[in-house]
């Protein structure tokens, strides 16, 4: 007899997990989900990502799906817990008098969105933080964002989701081989260890999601892997308590892309981006580039980004490095994530393309969906998550 | 040399145990610059570890017959004109280049060809109370008394498997400590086993000899089929509770009985040290019997890497002597490629034949799965992340059956060891399914945690 499903979700990372932890809060209790991966759960980009939750206010529709989503986390810390959840706060730093000036811009726009932050001098920026270096002039301090362990909050996303629907099936190293089709509707799922019969499928496969959509004999999604180096200081050994950043990252890692992300010849770049972990050990990052699916060392970047970090945090020199690696965020070629029914195929849905800020957005973008799924109003307004766009 | 930044040699060795002097002394003999890196303060590797300058020496009868070749292999190498680069930690590398850390200095090797002699690390095993202050592994206990010439305790319980079991006790007795109990969690029907891979091999024989006099003289016996189930004490370990075991080493919890000691020395093997190889891109396969995964070597010692060359417990664990026959075969193929000349006279068939022998004799000791049944599920596994059994299984049922994923769910393997004290239990954890090859380990950058300003001031390679 062949498995049947209510939904099939392939892809095991944050956004295939709270995709299914939304799924079980507003479908029956009885509903049968599988949830699919083809290695462990949280193993690719999400175990390799730095956990930032990070609201943005440059942009008016960002600022209200990442504050949403980060409000969710806080639900989700409050009434499940069971993962590392840090209230670290946002430092934003400048040692250029340009990027100085952006810090009262930046300040302007959180206000501008019924938020606050703080603009700190340099006696107040060495109060706060004595271990930052001591000529920054300023810089601006937001309270609202915070720091996760990616992983377990993976798990306790699929706990909390089967305690609410027990018919949920967590199927790790088990890949997708192909799709059954009815007309121009989804009718089966061919994995490795046999069919699943279901008329729903949500591609929240990451990096991997065009790969996937071609399986089910759809043209190329245009996402890209683009790859950041990450470098982590043993125990005990963070010099701050407050997830730092470059003012520059924003521009650096929020807009579109001045190359095509389909060349290898993007040189990349970097801005500092430094967390304080729950067991005091410091991620260093971040940099960025598009170089295909490779996951060696970039040792330059790399480089870039540690002596970088160690200008804002010069503790950092003597800590030990316990371990650096490569993951690839799953770019999106106008920078927004397809989130929503791709209308060539009935029953298939996507969620893919967060780049950088899948952590920040996976419970908002599990929330808009399973919305969608359910036929239920949305939370929060993203036509312009409608993968329907590439769709001409 | 010694201070400048980048080094050039024709040959660089890394590890300056038995493998790496004896390859590293017959290239030098041949006309080749060798340079050897090593993370100990002197040459010898770990088997014929130095004292400090100024310790005092142990009289020449309170050494094993074998250290007779491990003071040859230190003159051969003093006199061939090698350069040992002491307190030098490889943490990154390709073929042709190796990173290290020496005295806070970043500093880059270049050579033309790599001969890896990384030699092993202890088997871990966890149980209860063996993260107590005072609970070592057999290495640690050799490395205080015979590399810092520290007695760790007064009253020792020496417990696990293998031959080293021997040597453990023996530096014990030297240094002055009572060793209250030594047990070999392996049945004795083990012992008739091994028994010809000794009487057959002359070194080994002696070697043999020499023990059974020193536990005779010590008042020490071996116990056949027991272990230490767990470890006891307030802060720090006061009592152990030992027990039998049966034939696949599953303990019987109605034999165990409490014994009072201060410290205990925990040996169940050595796994074969392979992270280098392994990131330089060489293949490695599963062998249980030589404690693990091993790098695969032809009879030259050459690797699947280009220029790279493995010798010794790298490539399987075998001991001293097979250790030294290989570093000699890998160097007469090295001399063989970059000198031309004459083949080398029989290194290789020396080397395999070293190699036929211990395997006959360590075969008789490979793991015992049921000792994984020590652990409870409240026992940390991980001890760099503090992960229990417990979280590690429940990893293992979410995140997937692999060591990956294992490490993915519950962050066992990701702090400084990077996964080489729980990494063999945790690969027997996920290894669950028959019929799957074992994982390797994951391999990242930096091999060993080194500052982020050595990174920084990595000469380019």
């Amino acid at each position: 007899m062949v498995e049947t499903a209510d939904l099939v979700v392939v892809g095991g990372g944050i956004v295939g997990c709270a995709v299914v932890h939304q799924l079980a809060q507003v479908l029956p209790a009885s509903t049968r989900i599988v949830l699919l991966d083809r290695g462990p759960i949280a193993g690719a980009t999400s175990g390799s990502s730095m956990g930032h939750l990070m609201v943005t206010p440059d942009d008016a529709a960002a600022y209200a799906l990442t504050s949403a989503s980060v409000r969710l986390w806080r639900e989700l810390q409050a009434e499940t817990g069971g993962f590392d959840f840090q209230d670290t706060g946002a430092l934003y730093l400048a040692d250029t008098d340009e990027d100085l000036a952006l810090l009262p811009v930046l300040r302007d726009q959180f206000v501008a969105r019924g938020d606050a932050a703080e603009l700190l001098d340099a006696r107040q920026l060495r109060e706060l933080e004595p271990g930052l270096a001591g000529d920054l002039a300023a810089a601006l301090h937001y309270r609202g964002d915070a720091v996760v362990l990616p992983m377990p909050a993976c798990a306790a996303m699929l706990r909390a989701a089967r305690q609410r629907c027990p018919g949920i099936d967590v199927r790790p190293c088990c890949e997708v081989t192909g799709f059954d089709r009815d007309g121009d509707r989804i009718a089966a799922v061919r994995t490795a260890r046999g069919p699943i019969a279901t008329r729903n499928v949500v591609n929240a496969a990451g990096v991997w999601a065009p790969e996937l959509a071609e399986r089910c004999g759809q043209p190329r999604l245009p996402i890209f892997p683009r790859a950041g180096n990450l470098a982590v200081t043993g125990h005990h050994t963070t010099p701050v308590r407050t997830q730092l950043l470059e003012v520059s990252y924003l521009r650096f890692a929020h807009g579109v892309a001045a190359v095509d992300p389909s060349r290898t010849d993007d040189p990349g770049g970097q801005a500092v981006n430094v967390q304080p972990q729950s067991c005091g050990s410091c991620l260093i990052g971040s940099t960025r580039r598009f170089r295909g699916f490779d996951r060696t060392l970039d040792r330059e970047l790399l480089h870039r980004s540690l002596l970088r970090a160690c200008r804002y945090v010069p503790g950092l020199a003597a800590a030990p490095v316990v371990r650096a690696w490569v993951g690839l965020r799953p770019y999106a070629i106008d920078k927004q994530p397809l989130v929503g029914p791709w209308p060539p195929v009935r029953g298939l849905w996507l969620a893919a393309g967060h780049e950088g800020l899948g952590i920040t957005l996976g419970p908002i973008t599990g929330r808009l969906l399973a919305q969608q799924i359910a036929g239920l109003p949305a939370d929060v307004e993203a036509r312009h998550w409608l993968p329907a766009r590439f769709c001409a | 040399m010694n201070g400048a930044s980048v080094v050039d040699a024709d040959v660089g060795v890394v590890g300056a145990g038995p493998g790496g002097l004896a390859a590293a002394a017959r290239l030098a003999a041949g006309g080749l610059s060798v340079v050897v890196l090593d993370e100990g303060a002197g040459a010898g590797g770990q088997i014929f570890r130095q004292l400090p300058p100024g310790a005092a020496r142990p009289a020449a009868d309170h050494e094993p017959p074998s250290h007779a070749s491990g003071h040859a292999l230190l003159a051969a190498f003093a006199a061939s004109g090698a350069t040992l680069q002491p307190l030098a930690t490889v943490w990154d590398a390709r073929p042709g280049r190796l990173w290290f850390e020496q005295h806070g200095a970043s500093r880059l090797l270049r050579c033309r060809r790599i001969v890896l002699a990384t030699g092993a690390h202890d088997r871990c095993l966890p149980f209860p109370g063996w993260t107590l202050p005072g609970v070592l592994t057999a290495g640690a206990l050799q490395v205080m008394v015979r590399g810092f010439a520290v007695p760790p305790g007064r009253r020792a319980l020496v417990a696990g498997s293998g031959p080293l079991l021997l040597p453990t006790v023996t530096a014990l007795r030297q240094a002055g400590v009572q060793v209250v109990a030594a047990l070999e969690a392996s049945p004795r029907r083990r012992l008739w086993r091994a028994l010809p891979g000794v009487l057959g091999h002359a070194g080994r024989r002696r070697e043999a000899l020499w023990y059974a006099r020193q536990l005779w003289r010590a008042g020490v016996r071996l116990q056949w089929g027991c272990t230490v189930f767990a470890c006891e004490g307030d802060g720090r370990v006061e009592r152990a509770v030992i027990g039998r075991v049966d034939a696949e080493g599953r303990p019987r919890r109605d034999t165990a009985r409490t014994i009072e000691v201060d410290v205990v020395g925990a040996g169940f093997g050595l796994v074969p040290s392979i992270e280098l190889g392994l990131h330089l891109g060489c293949a490695a396969r599963f062998d249980a019997g030589r404690g693990g995964h091993c790098l695969v070597v032809d009879a030259d010692q050459r690797t699947t890497v280009d220029g790279v060359h493995a010798v010794g417990e790298a490539c399987g664990i075998g001991g001293a002597e097979v250790a030294a026959a290989e570093g000699e075969a890998a160097a007469a193929a090295i001399l063989r490629d970059l000198r031309g000349g004459p083949a080398p006279a029989g290194a290789a068939q020396r080397a395999a034949a070293e190699r036929r022998a211990a395997d006959r004799l360590l075969g008789a000791f490979a793991p015992l799965p049921g000792l994984a049944e020590l652990a409870t599920p409240e026992t940390i596994v991980c001890r760099c992340e503090d992960v229990t059994l417990h979280q590690a299984r429940a990893a293992a049922g979410l995140h997937g059956t692999s060591l990956r994923a294992i490490k993915v769910g519950c962050r066992a393997g990701m702090g400084p060891c990077q996964g080489r004290i729980c990494g063999p239990f945790l690969q027997a954890l996920a290894g669950g399914e028959p019929g799957r090859p074992m994982d390797l380990p994951v391999v990242r950058v930096p091999l060993k945690p080194v500052r982020t300003d050595t990174l920084l001031q990595a000469p380019p390679g």
